[in-house]
């Protein structure tokens, strides 16, 4: 890495973001010249401070001491032109058991026991950074970067909670996800990974006690007052047992009568340790357990993971199972939208309207049924595909369902958008400024009811989604009320995009046929090439090998950017997966949206922002 | 003198208006899940007996075997009185309804009167109940519950004087009589029908007025705490109340027992007139229902403000209206 | 007097005695009350409270009891108002609109600082 900083040029990025989307394929970032973000970093901070590393995603990816980490991290958010505003995703890596550490791969890079990883997203650059900081097992600490973006806040509580890895400053350093009570911290490569390895499970009465206590909400912690001058404050526990909540989340309230002076949310309830799981699990056999993290978007998580693992693998997914995937995406993201809606009126009080879109959302599930065979979780996506062919008479079942559900969408605009109580209760509640909606990760459907006109489907296209014609539908105020609208709106052009793909649906494989990780592979190969049947048969019974790297796959989720990082050690499954849920970003808004509004309100805004615990929680 | 026959008289419409009453309201609990079902495209109630009448039967057993839970931390004879309270209260008030012309159980000269007081008494029951929970759900809706149903009694009251001002009684039969000579009240009386009708909904804490129990905000508000049958008396406390406000309606506006009577005469007059009064009951009933199938709920201090802010000064204004058109006419 | 109460006094005894026989009724029926640590808790979803929730509240509920007290008492004025109006003259309109002036004054008051709003 001894080349001269000066040589690097940010004129040779395109200034024009379409330009950019097409950069991205020209191939790795050489590492001699660097150029972009990464050359204006060495400019700044010299190549000692920052030391670039090649991935598979083509993401600018720099090394940098624990001690610069913050100056960097600043310098991207506000020194340089057309910055990082957004803080995508903070976590970490085991890297003590690494196979093929980035070390072997590249040369020059840093020894490293855990790695702390930054990911930050410029809307101007339309591109990520990846900011990975080295740290030595004697000596686990990072300094918090809370202070720069609000947002990072949870994601440092769960860097300590999972790698415990301290984070100095942090304004409330404190397990996130894992209960209080646990011992050890589970992402580490020594904690078990299994149930049967920590010994059977019970919970007598004083454990319970022990538990119940350790959940007990003390406002000093937090810096609360328990009375004001002319009243006491109620705290109220909202959640996790409570039908306004979506599930198992927990909202602890600090109350002035009905008014909220303060709120703090509790997660975890929810967490399965969906990433712990993935290291377990084949790159293959992980596919379903990602259906079960934004449960109410199906394939979609499937989809996210897939981007991803083909970045990874390098895999070619042709035409046919490309359409494919992007019809029962659409097919998902309407069905989530539909349970959005209905739940929504619901928490606004109105009874009807959610059984009226479970009925339509099952309609839509009758599809994915006789494409599938299941229901929520079909897990039917594959490396370099999905996993069958179209049934005879798919399209008619797409035809009919296109035409049943404008309709319906007119009679729901009618009950609910139109109803000026909904309005009432809906309209000025739970406004984030787009700024504030950059700063916080808010993606999706939040980002662009701020009236910003950006999806990743149009921006960043993935899974053929350029070739299709939508609109991205926006609104203005980022009130509980556009957020509605974006989502409606929203439903319509995901129809008229499976309508383009039921009437283009091309020919030809459904699953990559030029790959040995695409299995099966085709009957007349294995017939007649023993290495064929060889890879075949341990890519299933072992499991398929990806080579060694890195790579973030992040698409236009249900409820916005979802992104899975995935590592490769060269193993036959993730080394580490982590997985960006937007969910988690927008349930940290809460406190902001909420404060100085009433009990309902919160419950409005909790309905509006759609997210599911398991989305949160993972 | 009270003669033996009055007594029996006396004691039969007792036992008769306690029998409907109890028996509608019992049967409102399947009325109501099959009515939101039949508008939300589902079945509803519909394996107990037939077309899932049994249901009633059902969940009145369930309720009585459910373990009693009378909470520790609340404070006890009120929250056992608390469920009771709204019952009764509600019962009481049937007892100044006409069912049919003679047929009522008093005919009180201060009739209105009598069931605003007791309208209003209703109101203990919740704010007691949440109370004494200890519960901060319970107690949240019992202050709701209070705030609200004292600001909608205010024009609950006003919203009556129009009709008691053109009948110039507060006895209920008047007020019928005076339909049968001239014309039913909504026609003059629009507004005062429609501001009683809002807060006959807020007394009664149905949708869109339900907010002491706002199940996706407080739960099951004030009565969050409460299981077995002194749930089950908050239960059919509110659909008593339902049919109460809903016969009012009818009695006060829509002409209570008149209707065509096909030239019949005598008992079989009576009868029909009771079938009258008991097909404009379940219509309002039915719009008690459909209501509820069909509005979210507004916020609590939309709900104050509406209240002090539209409904007193309209009701204020359509009695002064209602007494200055007396005054021109009788001129 | 009795001719016209006498049924309501049934009436309350009966309306009185149905709640309290269900009441009884249940408790024949319905199994033996068996405490656990968990049941005997304040439902707050399933975590313990922490603080009472008996306090002081918001001076807001107050202000919304006065102002009931105020025009509740006024309703009460109108209503032998209103039954007298029998026979109509404009004195005794005139008279309640000067009633209802002085009440209208101070209800104007009452909304320009904002009592009826809930802040």
């Amino acid at each position: 890495m001894g080349s001269n900083p000066t040589s690097a040029t940010s004129k040779t990025l395109p200034k024009a973001l379409s330009q950019v989307e097409g950069s991205a394929a020209e191939g790795p970032p050489s590492l001699t010249a660097p150029t972009g973000i990464l050359g204006e970093l060495e400019a700044k901070f010299g190549g000692e401070a920052v030391t670039p590393q090649a991935t598979a995603d083509h993401i600018p990816t720099v090394w940098t001491p624990v001690a610069k980490v913050r100056e960097v991290l600043r310098h991207l958010k506000s020194g340089v032109e057309r910055p990082y505003r957004t803080f995508y995703d903070a976590t970490a890596i085991d890297e003590r058991l690494r196979a093929n550490p980035p070390a072997n791969l590249n040369g020059g890079q840093p020894t490293s026991d855990f790695t702390v990883v930054y990911h930050l997203l410029s809307y101007e650059r339309n591109e990520y950074v990846r900011v990975k900081v080295a740290l030595e097992e004697s000596r686990l600490s990072v300094p918090t970067i809370t202070d720069l973006w609000p947002a990072a806040n949870w994601y440092e509580r769960e860097i300590w909670d999972m790698f415990g890895i301290r984070v100095e400053g942090h304004p409330h350093l404190e397990r996130i996800l894992m209960p209080k009570t646990w011992n050890g911290h589970p992402l580490r490569k020594d904690h078990p990974a299994r149930a049967t390895e920590m010994g059977p499970f019970a919970m007598p009465d004083e454990k319970e006690q022990r538990e119940q206590e350790a959940l007990r909400f003390r406002p000093e912690d937090w810096g609360m007052k328990r009375s004001s001058e002319t009243s006491d404050f109620i705290f109220l526990n909202l959640g996790p047992q409570h039908p306004g909540t979506h599930g198992v989340l927990r909202v602890v309230v600090q109350l002035d009568g009905e008014r909220i002076v303060d709120l703090v949310p509790e997660i975890g309830f929810h967490h399965r340790g969906a990433e712990k799981m993935a290291e377990r699990q084949t790159w293959h056999t992980y596919i379903p357990y990602t259906d079960r993290v934004d449960y109410l978007g199906g394939v979609m998580n499937n989809l996210a993971y897939l981007t991803a693992l083909e970045k990874l693998a390098g895999v070619r997914v042709p035409p046919r199972a490309q359409v494919i995937r992007v019809m029962l995406s659409e097919l998902f993201r309407i069905i989530s939208h539909l349970v959005w809606y209905g739940t929504f009126a619901q928490d606004l009080g109105q009874m009807s309207p959610v059984f009226y879109t479970l009925n339509d959302r099952e309609r839509a599930f009758e599809i994915i049924e006789a494409i599938c065979g299941a229901r929520m979780h079909p897990g039917w996506f594959r490396i370099g595909g999905v996993a069958q062919d179209l049934p005879n008479g798919w399209d008619k079942m797409f035809r009919d369902f296109i035409a049943y559900l404008p309709p319906r969408l007119k009679e729901y605009d009618k009950i609910v958008l139109r109803n000026s109580l909904i309005k009432g209760r809906t309209q000025g509640v739970g406004a984030y400024k787009l700024d504030e909606a950059i700063e916080w990760g808010v993606t999706g459907p939040n980002l662009r009811a701020c009236g910003f006109e950006w999806d990743f489907r149009k921006k960043q296209p993935y899974a053929g989604y350029e070739q299709f014609e939508f609109d991205i539908p926006t609104a203005q105020h980022g009130d509980c009320y556009d957020r509605a609208l974006v989502r409606v709106e929203e439903m319509r052009q995901s129809l008229r995009i499976i309508e383009q793909c039921v009437k283009n649906m091309p020919e030809g494989a459904y699953k990559a046929t030029d790959s040995r990780l695409a299995a099966p592979p085709l009957k007349e190969h294995t017939m007649r090439d023993i290495e064929t049947l060889i890879h075949h048969f341990l890519g299933v019974s072992w499991g398929p090998v990806v080579p060694p790297g890195e790579a973030l796959g992040a698409i236009e989720a249900t409820k916005g950017n979802n992104g899975y990082y995935l590592i490769s050690d060269g193993g036959i499954g993730a080394y580490r997966a982590r997985i960006r849920t937007p969910s988690f970003n927008h349930m940290q808004t809460l406190p902001m949206l909420s404060r100085g509004l009433m009990v309902p309100d919160l419950l409005a805004i909790l309905g509006s922002i759609d997210f599911v615990l398991a989305d949160i929680d993972r | 003198m009270i003669s033996f026959k009055d007594i029996v008289a006396a004691v039969l419409t007792v036992v008769g208006v306690l029998f409907v009453a109890l028996t509608i309201a019992a049967g409102l609990i399947w009325v109501e899940r099959r009515l939101l079902a039949v508008w939300q495209d589902r079945y509803g109630p519909n394996r107990v007996g037939p077309l899932g009448l049994f249901q009633v039967l059902a969940d009145t057993i369930k309720l009585l075997a459910k373990e009693d839970w009378i909470p520790p931390f609340a404070d006890k004879p009120v929250f056992v009185i608390a469920p009771a309270i709204v019952m009764i209260t509600v019962l009481f008030s049937f007892a100044v309804l006409p069912v049919a012309r003679n047929i009522v159980i008093a005919d009180l000269n201060v009739g209105l009167l009598y069931f605003l007081a007791m309208s209003s008494m209703g109101v203990y029951s919740i704010v007691l109940g949440g109370w004494a929970s200890d519960n901060k759900y319970s107690l949240l809706g019992a202050l709701r519950a209070s705030a609200q149903m004292i600001s909608y009694e205010v024009f609950m009251g006003l919203s009556l004087m129009g009709v008691v001002l053109v009948a110039g009684s507060f006895k209920l039969s008047d007020v019928v009589e005076w339909q049968n000579r001239n014309v039913w009240f909504v026609l003059p009386q629009f507004p005062g029908f429609v501001l009683f009708l809002i807060a006959g909904i807020a007394e009664t804490r149905r949708l869109p007025f339900d907010l002491p129990e706002a199940d996706s905000e407080l739960v099951a508000g004030f009565h969050s705490e409460y299981s077995g049958m002194k749930f089950g008396m908050f239960f059919v406390g509110e659909y008593l109340g339902v049919t109460l406000v809903s016969a009012l309606i009818a009695v006060l506006f829509f002409g209570g027992w008149l209707g065509p009577v096909f030239g019949l005469a005598g008992w079989a007059r009576t009868a029909l007139g009771i079938v009258w009064l008991l097909v404009k009951t379940f219509l309002f009933i039915g719009f008690f229902i459909l209501l509820r199938a069909a509005l979210p709920r507004p916020r609590f201090d939309q709900l104050m403000s509406w209240g002090w802010k539209w409904m007193l000064p309209l009701a204020l204004a359509n009695l002064l209206v209602t007494g200055a058109v007396v005054m021109t006419m009788s001129k | 007097m009795l001719n016209l109460y006498g049924p309501v006094l049934i009436f309350f005894a009966l309306a009185a005695v149905f709640p309290l026989a269900t009441l009884g009724l249940a408790k024949l029926v319905r199994p033996k009350f068996t405490p656990t640590p968990d049941k005997v808790m304040p439902y707050e979803c399933g975590i313990t409270p922490e603080s009472d929730a008996r306090g002081r509240y918001t001076v807001r509920f107050y202000i919304i009891a006065i102002l009931f007290v105020i025009f509740d008492v006024e309703t009460i004025f109108l209503f032998p108002w209103a039954v007298l109006f029998r026979t109509p003259e404009l004195f005794y309109l005139v008279e309640m609109l000067v009633f209802l002036g002085i009440l209208i004054v101070g209800y104007i008051w009452l909304w320009r600082r904002g009592a009826l709003d809930w802040v």
